[in-house]
C-alpha cells in the first residue's frame, strides 16, 4: 500500500498519474473520459495504470478525484429540481439578484440572464423575521412551514433549500426548518444557508445555498455508484474529493457539500504549479493554464496557492472558498478577426474542439492562435508523438484572411495574433498580481496545459516573471496538484462589529470554538490528531468599508494587551498593498474563521541523473519566424533531455502533450527534475547551471526577492 | 457610524514621487496621423489602458466607503491625451478646457479638485460629484492624463444629501468646489482639504472616498508610465493619436449606414421639477449630411426653477450617441474622442440642456435617463427592430437620515432601480439597474448599519409593459424606519410612462406611500426632500416597469404561464393584456380559449403605430403656459 494515485477527469480525456511513495516515481496514463457516468472512466484507468504499473490496484492507498460533475451541471442547466423557502417578502432574491447589467452603457441591451436555480415558482416565504443583530421579530409558524414543505414535495423537489434573511446573525430558525423537513421527508436533501455560507449579504448567500442544493442529488448519485464500484471491484484504497480550494475532503463530506467542489479541476493546476514552483526553488510563482478555448490563470505564495471567497460560475457570483484562478477566453482556438475598426481581435470566440484549428484538417478554416503558430514555425508540421499532423497550407490560407483584412504580410499577421494572444493572457496574470499590489517581476511563471509552453517565454517577456518553468508534463498537471492536497474545510461566523467594541478574550472563546468544530470534523475524516492543523482568521475591513481581508491571526496573541493591535497592523499592510493608503479609522471585524488542515504526505519526486555527460543533439533542423526574421531553431526531443542541459534559442522542444518554444537571447536550463527553467540568456541566474547540482538553484532562490511579507 | 462626524485624523496618502521644480513641456499637438506605431503595438497598447480604466475601477470600489461608490458603484474613471482627449473611459472630458483656463501652473505631483459642473462645461453634472484630475508625467513630460469622478454622500447646504429637491440655485444645493489643487507638487493641501470637508455631514466619509479617486488616479498614472517605460513616450502617444483615428473611421461608416438623411424627431417628457411645474419635453432632432451627423435640441423646453435641469456636456452627449452606434460591431473597442468631430450638437441657450448659471442642477439625473429614451426612440425610427422600448427612465433615489436613540448621526443614500425594456433579445430584466455595473445594497447591510428594516424587496406584479418581450417590471420595496428621521425621494415616471415599441404596451407609472405607524396614508409625489417620518413608519417605494418589444399578442402562452406561476405577471393580466387563459386552479393554459380571446383582440384593436406612449402628462405649474 504505498501508491497514490491523482485522477482528473477532462472533457476529453481523463488524466492518471501514480505516484511511488517510496522511489517518488510517477507514471501517467490516459483513459477517454465517460460524460455520461464519469465513474466508468475512472474505474478502467484504475485497472489500466495498475496493469502498467506491474501493481495490484490494491496497492494504491489513496485515490485523489478531481471531479467536473458539480461544474457541469450548473454550466449544462442539469442540476436538480431545487424548492427554496426564504423570507416573506424576499421571494425574490435570486430573480432580482444584485440588480447589475453588464458595461460598457447599453450593455443591458444583449445581457443574457438565466432563470433562478430555484424557480420562482417553487419558491415560498416565511412569516418567521430575524433582525440583524439575531432577534426574533417574528417567530416561526410550525403550521406553516409543514405547509409549504408539503406543497413543494407535491411539486417534486429533489432537493429543498433554506435561506432566511440574517441568518447569518441566528441560524435558529433554519435549523428547526431543516429538522422539521428532515422529519417530514428523511430522504430530501435539505441544505440551509448558515451550514453552507453564515457570512452576511443574502443574495450571495442564498444563491450559493441554492447551488448547493442544485449539485447536490447529482452528486450523491455520482458518489454512491464511484463507492458501489470500488467496493464491486474489491478496491480498498480511500477516495478523497478534491475542493475548490485545492484541499480535499472525504465522499462523505463531498456528498453533503458539493459547492465546494465546482473548481476541483481548475484547483489542481494552481496547487501543481505552486509545488512545482517549491521544487524548482521558487516558492512565489504565477501560472497559466492554456487550453484549447480559455486560459486559467493563479499566483501561489510560499508554496500555497491564493484562496479567495467568492469565484464565479457561469453567471453565478458563487461565495465558497476557492483557488484565486481568473479565466480569459484566450486559448490555442481562439479565432482571429479583424472587425469594422481595423483592429486585430483574437477571441473570444474559439474553433473549439469540433472542427477545432484550420491546420487540424477537419474543416476549420477560421485562423485560430494554434494556426498562427504553425505559420511561424512555433509548432513544426511533424510533432513528436502527436497523433495528429498539422496541415500547414490550411493554416496559411486561414491567416491570410486576416493578413488581408490587416494590409499585413502572413507572417507579420500570424506574430500579431500570436503576441494579442499573449497580451490577453498577461492581462488575466494582472488581476491576480498587480490588481493585487504583486509584482510580477519577483514571481516565476509556470506554464501549464498542451499549449503552455509554446506561449511561456513570451508571457515572462511581458510580465518580467523569470524563469518560466516548463514541468514535465504540463498537459497532466492538475492530477500532480491532486497528489499534493491537504484536507481542508472551513468553519466560519459573522459577526460585525468595530473592534473598539470588541472583548479580546470573547474574540478568542470565539476563534476557540470554531477550532474544536474544526477539530471534530477533521477526526471525522479520520486525520490522526498529529496531522491536523488549524489556522485562524479574522475578515478585517475599515468601518463601512464593502469588502473585507481575511487576515491571519495567531490566537497567542489575543493572550496579551496589543493582540489586537498586532491584528490590526498585518491588516494595514494588507490594505496598504492592495490600495495604496491607510486612515486612523475605525477597524471592523466580520468574520472569524477556523480552517481545518489534515495534512497529507507530501509528493517527493525522484531526482535525475545524468548519464552521460554529452550535450543534447537537436533531432532535426528548423527555422521558426521571430521579429520580422526567419532564425535557426532546431527541434529537441523533451524525453532525451537529461539534468544540466541548456538549450539556447531559438529551440522548439517537442513531446506527447505539448511543445516547448524558446525564443532568441533566451536560454532552457534542464533541472534535476527535467523541469525546463527558461531565462534570458543574459540574466546571472541562467549561467552557472551546466552541470546539475542543486546548489546554483539555492542561491538563486535566495537571491530572488520575496512578493509577500 | 460614531465618528461620521467627527473630522477624521489622516494619514495622507502622498506619493512618493520627488517634489520636482519643472513645469510640463507643452503637450504635444495632436497629429492627424499616427506615426512611429505599428498595429499590433497599437492593438496592444489599447489593451493595456483597457485593463488600466478597469483597474481603476476595481481600486475605487474596493477601497472607497461610501455606499454609492462601493456596493453600487457611482463612478467613473478615464485616461485622456496630453492635450485632453478621452482615450479611454466613460464621461465627457473637460480637461482641454481645464488646461486653456487654470491660471496656476500644472506641475509633476500636482492633484487636482473640482465639483462645480459650471466651472467644467458639465463634464461632472452636479456638485455631488467629486472630480480629479491627474496630469501623468514621464520623464518630466506630460503624457496624459488620469481621472475619476464619484458620488460623494454629502456636501452641505440645507438638506442632507445634498440633493434638494426644491431648490431654485445652485447656491442652494451645497459647497461647490471650483478646480483646486488637492495636491501641489505632491504635498496634500491640507488646508483645502479641511474647509471642504468642514462642509461636510459625513467628513470621513468623504474623506475616505476622495483618497480613493485619488488611489484610481495613481493607478492610470502608473499605467500609463508604464507602458512609455515599455514602448517608448512616442509609441505612447503614437498609439493614442491611431486610437482616436481609428474610433474616427469606424464612426464615419456606421454614420452612413445608419443614420437617416432625412430629420427625424423624437420627444418624450420628464415628469416634473420638484417645485410643481412640468411636464419638460425633450425633443432631438437627428440627419446626416455625408458622414457628418447633427444633434439638435431645439424644440426641448425652457430650463426649468427646479433642480431637474441637466447641464450636457457635449462631449459626453457625443460619446452617448457612439456608444449606441459601436457597440454592435466591435463590443471591443477602445471607446474614445476620436469620432468626435463628425458630430454636430445644437444645445439651445437656457433650455434644460444648457441651462443657464445659476440654475439648479441637483436632480438632473431624470433629464439624463430620459436622454437615453430620447436618443434610442430618434435612432429607433429607423429600425424599430432593433431598437429596444423605454425603461423605467431615471436613477431613483431615497434619501434617509437623523439622529439614533444613542446620539448617533446616520445618512443612508440608497439608488434604486426600476424595470429594463423589452429588447429584440429578450424581456426586459425585473428590477435591475439600466446603468451598466452598478449594484443594490444587500438589505442585510442596510438593517445591520442603519436603523431600518427592510419588510418587502423584489419587483412588481404586472408592472412591465405586454410584449412579446415584456418590460422588466419596477422596484416594490417596502421600509419600515425604526428611528426619527428625514426622508427624501427622487423619482420619476409618475406622471408619464415608459413606452412599448411595435405594438409592446407601455410599463406601469411609479408611486411613493407612505403609511404611519398610525396606520395613515399618505402619497408622496416622486420628488420630495425633508419629508420627516417617526419611528415605526412604513414607505412603499415602487419605481416604473419597463416598455414591452413587439404584439403581447403573439408571446408563446406558456412563457406567460411561467410569468404568472412566478407571480411576476397576474392571472388577470395575462388575459387582458396578453389575451392568455389559465385554468383558476391548476394554472393550465387554456388552449382554444386562448386562441379564441387573441383572435378577437386582434380583430378589436385598430392598426398599430410604431410606438405606443402612455398619455402625455397635463401642464401644471409654470408649464401651462409655455
Amino acid at each position: 500500500m504505498s501508491y497514490r494515485l491523482g485522477v482528473d477527469v477532462g472533457g476529453t480525456f481523463t488524466d492518471f498519474l501514480l505516484y511511488n511513495e517510496k522511489t517518488g516515481a510517477l507514471r501517467l496514463t490516459k483513459t477517454p473520459s465517460t460524460p455520461s457516468d464519469q465513474s466508468v472512466g475512472v474505474l478502467t484507468g484504475i485497472h489500466k495504470i495498475a496493469t502498467q504499473a506491474g501493481i495490484d490496484p490494491n496497492e494504491i492507498a489513496l485515490i485523489l478525484h478531481g471531479t467536473t460533475v458539480a461544474t457541469n451541471a450548473v454550466l449544462e442547466g442539469k442540476g436538480a429540481k431545487v424548492g427554496l423557502l426564504t423570507t416573506k417578502g424576499f421571494e425574490q432574491t435570486l430573480h432580482v439578484a444584485r440588480g447589475q447589467t453588464p458595461g460598457p452603457l447599453a450593455g443591458w441591451i444583449i445581457m443574457q440572464k438565466p432563470d433562478p436555480l430555484a424557480p420562482l415558482a417553487l419558491t415560498r416565504g416565511l412569516s418567521a423575521r430575524m433582525s440583524a443583530r439575531g432577534e426574533v421579530m417574528a417567530p416561526l409558524d410550525e403550521r406553516e412551514v409543514r405547509a409549504f414543505i408539503t406543497e413543494l414535495h407535491g411539486h417534486g423537489i429533489e432537493a429543498l433549500t433554506v435561506s432566511l434573511l440574517n441568518a447569518f446573525a441566528s441560524g435558529a430558525h433554519e435549523k428547526r426548518v431543516k429538522a422539521i423537513a428532515m422529519e417530514m421527508y428523511p430522504d430530501l436533501p435539505v441544505t440551509v444557508s448558515t451550514d453552507i455560507l453564515p457570512e452576511f449579504r443574502e443574495y450571495e448567500r442564498t444563491l450559493t445555498t441554492v447551488m448547493n442544493s442544485y449539485v447536490r442529488p447529482k452528486m450523491r448519485v455520482y458518489l454512491n455508484g464511484m463507492q458501489q464500484k470500488l467496493k464491486d471491484a474489491r478496491l480498498k484504497g480511500t477516495m478523497h474529493i478534491v475542493r475548490s480550494d485545492g484541499g480535499v475532503m472525504s465522499l462523505a463530506a463531498a456528498a453533503e457539500s458539493p459547492v465546494n467542489t465546482l473548481l476541483s479541476g481548475p484547483s489542481g493546476g494552481a496547487v501543481a504549479s505552486a509545488y512545482v514552483g517549491e521544487l524548482t526553488g521558487f516558492k512565489n510563482v504565477l501560472s497559466f493554464d492554456m487550453g484549447g478555448t480559455s486560459t486559467d490563470v493563479a499566483i501561489s505564495f510560499g508554496g500555497a496557492p491564493n484562496i479567495q471567497r467568492d469565484t464565479r460560475v457561469g453567471y453565478y457570483p458563487v461565495k465558497a472558498p476557492s483557488v484565486d484562478v481568473r479565466t480569459v477566453g484566450a486559448g490555442g482556438g481562439s479565432i482571429a478577426h479583424v472587425p469594422l475598426t481595423g483592429a486585430l481581435r483574437v477571441g473570444p470566440q474559439s474553433c473549439g474542439a469540433e472542427p477545432g484549428p484550420a491546420c487540424y484538417g477537419a474543416g476549420g478554416t477560421e485562423p485560430s492562435v494554434t494556426d498562427a503558430s504553425v505559420v511561424l514555425g512555433y509548432l513544426p508540421p511533424r510533432l513528436l508523438g502527436g497523433e495528429m499532423p498539422l496541415k500547414a497550407d490550411l493554416a496559411m490560407a486561414a491567416v491570410q484572411k486576416v493578413a488581408d483584412a490587416l494590409g499585413l504580410p502572413l507572417k507579420q499577421a500570424a506574430e500579431g495574433i500570436y503576441d494579442i494572444v499573449n497580451e490577453n493572457m498577461f492581462g488575466a496574470l494582472r488581476l491576480v498580481s498587480v490588481q493585487k499590489g504583486y509584482d510580477p517581476r519577483q514571481f516565476a511563471l509556470v506554464a501549464l496545459g498542451g499549449a503552455g509552453p509554446l506561449h511561456a517565454n513570451a508571457l515572462s517577456i511581458l510580465s518580467g516573471s523569470w524563469p518560466s518553468i516548463i514541468p514535465t508534463t504540463p498537459g497532466v498537471l492538475s492530477a500532480l496538484g491532486f497528489l499534493h492536497s491537504d484536507i481542508r474545510n472551513e468553519f466560519s461566523r459573522t459577526v460585525i462589529r468595530t473592534m473598539d467594541q470588541m472583548d479580546r478574550k470573547a474574540v478568542k472563546e470565539d476563534l476557540e470554538a470554531l477550532g474544536k468544530e474544526a477539530t471534530t470534523w477533521l477526526a471525522s475524516e479520520t486525520i490522526a490528531a498529529g496531522n491536523r492543523r488549524i489556522r485562524y482568521q479574522m475578515d478585517l475591513r475599515y468601518h463601512r468599508q464593502g469588502y473585507e481581508f481575511p487576515i491571519d491571526v495567531e490566537l497567542g496573541w489575543l493572550d496579551k494587551a496589543d493582540g489586537f493591535d498586532r491584528v490590526v497592523e498585518r491588516f494595514k499592510d494588507v490594505h496598504q498593498q492592495n490600495y495604496g493608503f491607510n486612515i486612523e479609522h475605525l477597524i471592523e471585524v466580520v468574520n472569524l474563521r477556523a480552517v481545518a488542515v489534515g495534512i497529507v504526505p507530501k509528493v517527493e519526486l525522484e531526482k535525475k541523473k545524468r548519464t552521460t555527460p554529452a550535450k543534447p543533439r537537436p533531432s532535426e533542423r528548423h527555422t521558426v519566424y521571430y521579429r520580422g526574421k526567419t532564425v535557426d531553431a532546431p527541434i529537441y526531443d523533451r524525453y532525451a533531455l537529461q539534468a544540466g542541459d541548456r538549450i539556447s534559442g531559438a529551440a522548439v522542444i517537442t513531446q506527447n502533450d505539448s511543445t516547448t518554444l524558446i525564443l532568441p537571447g533566451h536560454v532552457g536550463v534542464v533541472d534535476d527534475y527535467l523541469n525546463i527553467l527558461i531565462w534570458p540568456a543574459s540574466d546571472p541566474r541562467a549561467r552557472g547551471k551546466s552541470t546539475a547540482t542543486g546548489t546554483s538553484r539555492t542561491k538563486a532562490s535566495a537571491r530572488r526577492a520575496s512578493g509577500r511579507k | 457610524m460614531a465618528k461620521n462626524n467627527v473630522a477624521p485624523k489622516r494619514r495622507a496618502a502622498t506619493k512618493a514621487s520627488a517634489d520636482r521644480r519643472t513645469s510640463p513641456r507643452p503637450a504635444p499637438r495632436a497629429r492627424a496621423k499616427a506615426g512611429a506605431v505599428d498595429k499590433i503595438t497599437l492593438d496592444i497598447v489599447e489593451n493595456a489602458l483597457r485593463n488600466a480604466r478597469h483597474e481603476m475601477d476595481t481600486v475605487l470600489f474596493r477601497s472607497a466607503m461610501s455606499p454609492v461608490i462601493r456596493e453600487q458603484h457611482d463612478g467613473f474613471p478615464m485616461i485622456a491625451t496630453p492635450d485632453g482627449r478621452m482615450v479611454v473611459g466613460q464621461f465627457g472630458s473637460y480637461i482641454a478646457g481645464f488646461i486653456k483656463d487654470w491660471p496656476r501652473g500644472i506641475h509633476e505631483g500636482d492633484v487636482f479638485l473640482m465639483s462645480d459642473p459650471y466651472k467644467c462645461k458639465g463634464a461632472i453634472s452636479h456638485i455631488n460629484d467629486w472630480m480629479v484630475l491627474l496630469p501623468i508625467f514621464y520623464n518630466r513630460q506630460l503624457v496624459g492624463w488620469g481621472s475619476q469622478f464619484g458620488h460623494t454622500i454629502d456636501i452641505g447646504g440645507p438638506v442632507s444629501g445634498s440633493l434638494p429637491t426644491d431648490a431654485t440655485t445652485i447656491y442652494g444645493e451645497g459647497t461647490r468646489i471650483p478646480p483646486v489643487k488637492l495636491f501641489a507638487k505632491g504635498q496634500l493641501n491640507e488646508d483645502v482639504l479641511d474647509l471642504i470637508l468642514n462642509n461636510s455631514r459625513m467628513p470621513t466619509m468623504n474623506y475616505f472616498d476622495l483618497m480613493a479617486i485619488v488611489a484610481a488616479c495613481r493607478t492610470a498614472e502608473k499605467r500609463v508610465v508604464e507602458i512609455c517605460e515599455r514602448f517608448g513616450t512616442a509609441v505612447y502617444l503614437d498609439a493614442c493619436e491611431a486610437l482616436l483615428d481609428r474610433t474616427h473611421r469606424a464612426m464615419s461608416a456606421l454614420i452612413q449606414r445608419n443614420l437617416p438623411e432625412k430629420k427625424v424627431s423624437f420627444e418624450d417628457y420628464v415628469d416634473d421639477d420638484g417645485r410643481g411645474n412640468g411636464p419638460y419635453k425633450m425633443k432631438l432632432t437627428m440627419w446626416r449630411v455625408a458622414d457628418h451627423a447633427h444633434f439638435d435640441w431645439t424644440g426641448t423646453d425652457p430650463q426649468a426653477p427646479g433642480p431637474i435641469n441637466f447641464f450636457l456636456n457635449e462631449e459626453m452627449f457625443k460619446m452617448f450617441i457612439g456608444v449606441y452606434l459601436i457597440m454592435v460591431f466591435d463590443p471591443q473597442i477602445l471607446f474614445n474622442d476620436g469620432f468626435y468631430p463628425l458630430l454636430h450638437i445644437t444645445m439651445p441657450d437656457g433650455s434644460l440642456v444648457q441651462p443657464r448659471f445659476p440654475a439648479a442642477l441637483g436632480c438632473r439625473t431624470h433629464a439624463l435617463t430620459r436622454l437615453f429614451d430620447v436618443l434610442g426612440g430618434a435612432l429607433g425610427h429607423g429600425a424599430p427592430e432593433f431598437s429596444t422600448a423605454a425603461g423605467y427612465g431615471t436613477s431613483p433615489y431615497l434619501l434617509f437620515n437623523g439622529t439614533q436613540e444613542n446620539g448617533e448621526f446616520f445618512h443612508l443614500m440608497e439608488i434604486s432601480f426600476g424595470g429594463i425594456p423589452g429588447r429584440p433579445f429578450g424581456d426586459g430584466m425585473d428590477a435591475h439597474s439600466w446603468w451598466p455595473l452598478f449594484e443594490n445594497i444587500p438589505s442585510e447591510y442596510l438593517e445591520s448599519y442603519y436603523p431600518i428594516t427592510i419588510e418587502e424587496y423584489g419587483s412588481l406584479m404586472d408592472s412591465g409593459g405586454a410584449g412579446f418581450f415584456r418590460g422588466g417590471n419596477g422596484v416594490h420595496k417596502v421600509y419600515r424606519f425604526e428611528a426619527d428621521g428625514e426622508i427624501a425621494i427622487h423619482d420619476d415616471r409618475e406622471r408619464s410612462h415608459p413606452w412599448g415599441i411595435l405594438s409592446g404596451l407601455p410599463g406601469q407609472s411609479s408611486t411613493k406611500l407612505l403609511v404611519r405607524a398610525t396606520g395613515e396614508q399618505v402619497s408622496l409625489p416622486s420628488k420630495i426632500s425633508q419629508v420627516k417620518v417617526k419611528k415605526g413608519d412604513r414607505l412603499i417605494y415602487r419605481t416604473a416597469g419597463g416598455g414591452g418589444w413587439k404584439d403581447p399578442l403573439d408571446r408563446p402562452a406558456d412563457k406567460v404561464q411561467k410569468d404568472v406561476l412566478g407571480k411576476l405577471v397576474s392571472a388577470e393580466k395575462a388575459r387582458s393584456d396578453y389575451g392568455v387563459v389559465l385554468d383558476a386552479k391548476t394554472c393550465a393554459v387554456d388552449e382554444s380559449a386562448t386562441a379564441a380571446l387573441r383572435d378577437k383582440m386582434r380583430a378589436a384593436r385598430g392598426a398599430q403605430g410604431t410606438f405606443t406612449f402612455g398619455p402625455v402628462p397635463e401642464a401644471i405649474g409654470v408649464m401651462k403656459s409655455v
